[in-house]
């Protein structure tokens, strides 16, 4: 692999793992606060297996790098995350989180189809372990979606008012990094557009199954990764507190 | 009187912890349809990595006896005789046969059929009455949701691979030993 082709990976797997980190965090900030206590253990679990995914890619990265996961995630500034800008927004009300997750599913499902696939053993063999979490996620998620949308008018208003919400913000998801193409012609990673558009089918055939309705796609580009909200400094700052005021505690 | 149930109905949960292995009641979720029954059930009893498959029941479908309740009352083994031309059912038979402290409560001892929960609780008894039973349930066949074939992957697999949701993993009680000894030594 050129060092050029290596350096683009790496900043791939980064962004792939800093979306499943930032995610999990904000999601495990339900836990002890869900609706119910059966959704409080379910939400958890998700959260816990996003992390663990994340714990894959940013594996991944450091057989690139050398870089540490611990010290990728504990000591890094907010502007050096590849985060889509989604996953750091404030976890709202229940149905803001729902719907994200349940968006994020469906991304990370149809990307991990397409990823058994990679000509990069590693992604391939990740996505092997991953897909089949992520469709029971995707069972979860679809499941309580419509249960909202159909559910009462305060449901299905409040769900609406989440999809309406993150919508400008979902295609990033699918925003091809600066020098990507590499790894597309590859055969390492999916092309984004065809994620995109397998991403688009689904959710609009689940929100027409919900009684809900898809926004208009939003004009403007929502930009590169390396622009942030100040929501994600606040994330950042609560999670890498304790790592940094003891820096190599080990338990 | 205390505040109003708001909670969702209850469902309890059997566990097959191998194919072909007796379901085991495990315990009970709340939820608002056997669907959602079904994945609490998966997220809430399925964090061991043991299990192939998982039955949820509406805990209002099952009739469950005591042996103290049977004994107290015998009318029991007189049921009301059903309607004629009444159709015979599945009903599933679980029993409680040990004192002992288990993971599970009643487990799967077989299937009768009967026209109702009533005339299947005297069937269960003739068929599968033989030596103490401290409680028995009979649950209604169609009451039942499973999780299917096709779930194993995604619902029950995944959790073999997690073994650090497991608290031994974490030696936190051997390093807190230690901290208190490095803690009593500096002090010392």
């Amino acid at each position: 692999m050129s060092p050029e082709m290596q350096q683009v990976l790496a900043e791939k797997l980064l962004s792939m793992a800093d979306d499943e980190l930032v995610l999990a965090h904000r999601n495990s900030e339900w836990t002890g606060h869900a609706p119910i206590l059966e959704e409080d253990i379910a939400f958890t679990n998700i959260a816990l297996d996003e992390m663990g995914h994340a714990r894959i890619w940013y594996g991944l990265h450091q057989e690139l790098t050398g870089i540490d996961p611990d010290e990728a995630i504990y000591f890094r500034e907010p502007r050096a995350y590849r985060n889509a800008r989604l996953l750091e927004l404030p976890r709202g009300d229940w149905a803001f989180s729902l719907v994200r997750q349940y968006f994020f599913d469906v991304f990370e499902m149809v990307r991990a189809e397409r990823l058994l696939e990679s000509a990069y053993r590693p992604l391939a063999e990740a996505a092997a372990k991953i897909r089949p979490e992520e469709l029971y996620h995707y069972r979860h998620t679809h499941t309580w979606l419509q249960r909202l949308g159909l559910g009462t008018d305060e449901s299905s208003r409040r769900t609406q008012s989440a999809v309406d919400a993150l919508w400008p913000h979902v295609f990033q998801l699918f925003e091809p990094l600066p020098g990507e193409e590499v790894l597309v012609n590859a055969g390492f990673v999916p092309e984004s557009i065809a994620l995109e558009t397998a991403w688009k089918k689904i959710i609009q055939e689940a929100l027409a199954g919900a009684g809900l309705h898809m926004p208009a796609q939003p004009a403007a580009s929502p930009g590169g990764r390396t622009e942030h909200t100040a929501h994600l400094a606040d994330l950042l700052a609560e999670m890498q507190g304790v790592a940094r005021a003891n820096p190599g505690a080990e338990w | 009187m205390g505040a109003p149930d708001t909670q969702w109905p209850r469902y309890e949960v059997f566990q097959q912890t191998r194919p072909g292995g007796r379901y085991q009641n495990v315990g009970s979720v709340h939820a608002p349809d056997p669907e959602i029954a079904l994945q609490n059930a998966r997220d809430v009893f399925v964090r061991r990595p043991q299990t192939v498959s998982l039955w949820v029941v509406p805990a209002g479908e099952i009739l469950a006896r005591t042996r103290e309740e049977l004994e107290k009352d015998p009318s029991w083994r007189r049921p009301a005789p059903p309607p004629a031309g009444a159709t015979e059912k599945v009903y599933h038979v679980f029993q409680k046969r040990s004192q002992r402290r288990s993971m599970g409560y009643v487990t799967h001892s077989g299937e009768v059929r009967a026209a109702n929960r009533d005339q299947a609780l005297l069937r269960a008894w003739e068929q599968f009455g033989e030596g103490p039973v401290f409680v028995w349930w009979i649950v209604p066949a169609g009451a039942i949701t499973s999780s299917e074939e096709a779930d194993v992957a995604s619902m029950f697999q995944p959790a073999q691979d997690k073994s650090y949701r497991l608290p031994g993993v974490y030696h936190t009680r051997t390093l807190m030993r230690e901290a208190k000894k490095q803690q009593e030594e500096d002090k010392a």
